[in-house]
């Protein structure tokens, strides 16, 4: 008999098969990423080079989605927003990721006064409604990259904190941290042995929604123009700064937005199909 | 009796909090590039007028004091002055207050009376394989598309043609009525796109959870009618998250106001406060954020109030998920 060993990758093939609709969203965000990481070396024009085409000019080949007011190609530069909007949304969601996951542990498992005051931080923290404290970053710290980071980090931690504590408090429970406690386990090898695998599940699930919402606030603020300053764009700003030309080059705008929904719908089915399948017994239909 | 001990509880707790808040307010604009008093002064400050603006604003005293005097002036409802217009801050958020209660009230209403049976809808009819995935679909999508490239489409779209609504040309609804509609219904349809898509997809998820408890099978089994059943046990049962979802729009909401007042100039409080970001006026910036997070803590006691209505089993312990 041969022992059956599933590979990572025949494991996301079963995820596929088995939920369409998310494993659609895990091929969509994995082309996303390719094509931003791998945008510099692919045929599509200079994002800088200004007069490649004449100005506002209409769709063609040479700049097949149009040119900006400087007759810029749209193409590679909608390419070069998204990398911005992932690159800041992600790095503010993987801090996140590392803080939320080791302060939510350190609430449940230290409890007692630990744990309160760091519940009451985390609340105060949650009071902010999410752009206003983004804008509030921005207004301190000055507009650009550094204050986007940190804002879509300071807006998901909260929920990230209270889950991870949420889910740590149910496994600390559980007989096996209690009989590893007894054999003399301390605080940390509790903490990284016993409860931060078990936790993971639900981290990765709240990553992906972070994701989301990090893309959400980076283009928002980017949109407001207190996210990326000029030169450096992500896809909000472009935005703003097509809409002044929205009635005649609606071409700054559109594929621009298309891409930007794609992407954060892109991360939400792909939370919701993890959020199934690693919690399969939420949301299931009676049969 | 228990739920206003509850609800006690929670405003201690709640009073707590925007203590906290304030204080990160106060430090934020401490830390505003080149200091307050430049911000005053503008690029032709010399050390001796810097000096006089530091100690006019009482920005010489320790940090202490100074907050100390900022929380005492701010809880009577002075905010200072705004350094653009030379008014009253408090005055410039009253003025400009009415357009964005009527924006907040009208998108949570649309997105709660479209959101709910769109949920129950995709949460009832989900053992079908297709309706399943619309019922995803439509939830997944309504929570991707920014505020922004949504305002921006219907922007677009509806400049050609009209369609008997305005973009902009707000008009205070009591002087007219009718003007006042046609300019906010586009602001409020973008607004609570996110909503209904966030409470549909709550509500479905609570559907789901309710439907496959066995007082459902027993309601189904006794022979009521589904209408009855869905108004009877599921709803009531999946109403808390509901709310809690709620609570959480409420608070994207007052960031989204933001971006819909400014593309359809609807002149509220939120475009203000964005518009002092670029002016430099940080006590309207001070004002704004620390009345939004007054609201949406305010909001989150009525929640907590609401969930012990519903729920009898909820009051005196914490809810942590």
């Amino acid at each position: 008999m041969t022992l059956l060993v599933r590979g990572p990758l025949s494991e996301l093939l079963d995820f596929v098969r088995r939920d369409r609709l998310s494993g659609a969203g895990a091929i969509l965000l994995a082309t996303l990423v390719l094509l931003c990481l791998f945008g510099p070396w692919l045929p599509l024009g200079d994002p800088e080079e200004i007069g490649i085409g004449p100005r506002l000019s209409v769709p063609a080949s040479g700049w097949l989605l149009g040119t900006d007011e400087l007759g810029r190609s749209v193409l590679p530069r909608i390419v070069d927003g998204l990398r911005s909007t992932f690159l800041l949304a992600g790095t503010a969601v993987v801090l996140t990721g590392l803080f939320g996951t080791l302060i939510g542990l350190v609430a449940a498992y230290a409890g007692g006064f630990v744990d309160m005051t760091i519940m009451r931080l985390v609340d105060i923290l949650f009071a902010f409604p999410p752009l206003l404290l983004g804008i509030l970053i921005a207004a301190a710290l000055g507009p650009g990259g550094t204050s986007a980071i940190l804002a879509i980090a300071l807006i998901t931690l909260p929920l990230f904190v209270r889950v991870v504590r949420a889910v740590a408090l149910s496994v600390a429970a559980r007989s096996y941290v209690i009989a590893a406690e007894v054999s003399g386990a301390g605080f940390l090898r509790v903490i990284l042995v016993h409860l931060l695998p078990n936790v993971l599940g639900a981290v990765i699930i709240q990553l992906t929604y972070a994701l989301s919402i990090g893309m959400l606030v980076e283009s928002e603020l980017s949109f407001l123009g207190l996210g990326v300053q000029p030169p450096d764009a992500s896809l909000g700003s472009l935005l703003r700064l097509g809409s002044v030309y929205l009635t005649i080059a609606p071409w700054l705008v559109f594929p621009a937005g298309l891409l930007l929904a794609t992407a954060i719908l892109s991360v939400n089915l792909l939370g919701d199909g993890l959020r199934d399948m690693i919690d399969p017994l939420r949301g299931r239909p009676l049969r | 009796m228990r739920v206003v001990r509850f609800v006690l509880f929670r405003l201690s707790v709640a009073l707590l909090t925007l203590f906290g808040v304030s204080i990160i307010v106060f430090a934020a604009i401490r830390f505003v590039p080149g200091g307050f008093e430049d911000v005053v002064l503008g690029p032709f400050g010399t050390p001796e007028t810097r000096e006089a603006v530091r100690a006019k604003y009482g920005l010489d005293r320790p940090h202490l004091e100074q907050y100390v005097l900022w929380l005492g002036a701010t809880t009577k409802g002075d905010f200072g002055t705004s350094l653009t217009t030379g008014q009253p801050v408090a005055a410039e958020i009253i003025r400009r207050a009415p357009a964005t209660i009527q924006l907040a009230l009208m998108s949570t209403l649309l997105a709660i009376v479209v959101g709910v049976p769109l949920g129950v809808a995709s949460g009832v009819t989900s053992t079908n394989r297709v309706a399943r995935a619309a019922g995803r679909l439509v939830g997944a999508l309504g929570a991707s598309v920014p505020t922004f490239v949504l305002g921006t489409v219907f922007v677009f779209v509806f400049s050609v043609w009209s369609l008997g609504v305005t973009v902009g040309g707000y008009v205070p609804f009591f002087e007219d009525p009718l003007a006042n509609i046609r300019a906010m219904t586009l602001p409020v349809v973008t607004l609570s796109v996110f909503g209904m898509a966030l409470i549909q997809r709550t509500t479905r998820d609570s559907v789901l959870n309710v439907t496959s408890e066995t007082h459902i099978t027993a309601a189904v089994a006794r022979g009521e009618r589904p209408p009855d059943i869905i108004r009877g046990h599921v709803l009531r049962n999946a109403s808390i998250p509901i709310v809690t979802v709620t609570t959480v729009f409420l608070a994207y909401l007052l960031g989204g106001a933001v971006i819909v007042e400014q593309m359809y100039s609807v002149p509220g409080i939120a475009v203000y406060v964005v518009q002092s970001v670029e002016n430099r006026d940080y006590l309207v910036v001070q004002a704004g954020v620390l009345l939004a997070a007054t609201f949406f803590v305010s909001i989150n006691i009525l929640a907590d109030a609401i969930y012990a209505l519903i729920d009898p089993r909820i009051g005196g312990q914490r809810r942590d998920s």
